[in-house]
């Protein structure tokens, strides 16, 4: 008579289950909280995912990889992305920006990463629902 | 009789899985992924192309429809030539009777929420343009 033997299986998914757990975590504490713009945004855009994050607070303060980094740190980054770049996979960088941010510091940041070949760039949304 | 009895135990050994472990640990499972789902807002992207002013190659000779973004009572105004909107949906009632060709690019004052600059993107988006371009202001680091 076959026997089925839970125990190692349950052990298993708990163990899946706990991990799965820690990393999302993880996760979410490197996402930057931010008031994003409040558009539908472009539904062609949502498949590929973006080379370098770059948020941008409401009082100026850019952050890569949940850091506060200076312009020219981005700068260095972006320019490694630029000359590593390849046909198949472009260098695309994202902006989260905080949607009451004045537009001057969204400015200096473009105008860095332009200086260094970055010719696309993507604003993250959030779609709310009615837009502004 | 026999056969009968045999056939009786199999089933009711089959039937006595332990299935409480597998139901707590689907319990854990759906408290797990609702717990999750309730974190991870669906971010958008609306993309663009970068330009400066006076730089770059372009890629076609047609000179790109430009939406200029001011404040005026703290209020948002986007220009294309002579006309004025001030929402979205206006935006794109304008745009929409444009030719889409040549593209559109978009500059902001420096004092402009970037939220505006969302919402021409996403205007020149749903009047059917696909070149979309941001040109940054020169501005003082």
């Amino acid at each position: 008579m076959i026997s089925v033997d839970l125990t190692p299986m349950i052990d298993v998914v708990f163990q899946l289950i706990i991990f799965f757990m820690f990393t999302s975590q993880f996760g979410e504490l490197r996402r930057t909280e931010i008031d994003l713009p409040r558009e539908q945004g472009d539904e062609e855009a949502q498949q590929a995912s973006a080379a370098m994050i770059i948020d941008l607070t409401g009082e100026g303060v850019y952050f890569f990889e949940s850091k506060a980094t200076s312009l020219l740190e981005i700068e260095q980054v972006a320019q490694l992305g630029v000359t590593n770049q390849t046909d198949s996979t472009p260098f695309d960088v994202l902006i989260r920006p905080d949607r009451n941010a004045p537009a001057v510091y969204l400015d200096r940041l473009l105008l860095r990463l332009s200086s260094v070949g970055v010719q696309r760039w993507k604003i993250a949304t959030i779609d709310t629902g009615g837009g502004s | 009789m026999s056969r009968r009895r045999t056939s009786r135990q199999r089933g009711s050994r089959l039937g006595a899985l332990p299935l409480t472990s597998m139901i707590d640990v689907v319990f854990l499972l759906l408290i797990f992924f609702l717990v999750t789902a309730d974190f991870a807002k669906q971010e958008h992207k609306l993309p663009s192309a970068l330009q400066t002013e006076g730089g770059g190659v372009r890629s076609s000779d047609l000179q790109p429809q430009i939406i200029q973004i001011s404040l005026l009572n703290n209020q948002p105004v986007f220009t294309i030539g002579q006309v004025r909107c001030n929402d979205r949906a206006s935006l794109e009632g304008v745009l929409k009777q444009l030719p889409r060709d040549a593209g559109v690019a978009i500059k902001a004052e420096p004092d402009v929420p970037i939220q505006s600059i969302a919402t021409a993107l996403q205007a020149a988006r749903n009047a059917g343009f696909t070149r979309r371009s941001y040109v940054p202001g020169e501005v003082g680091q």
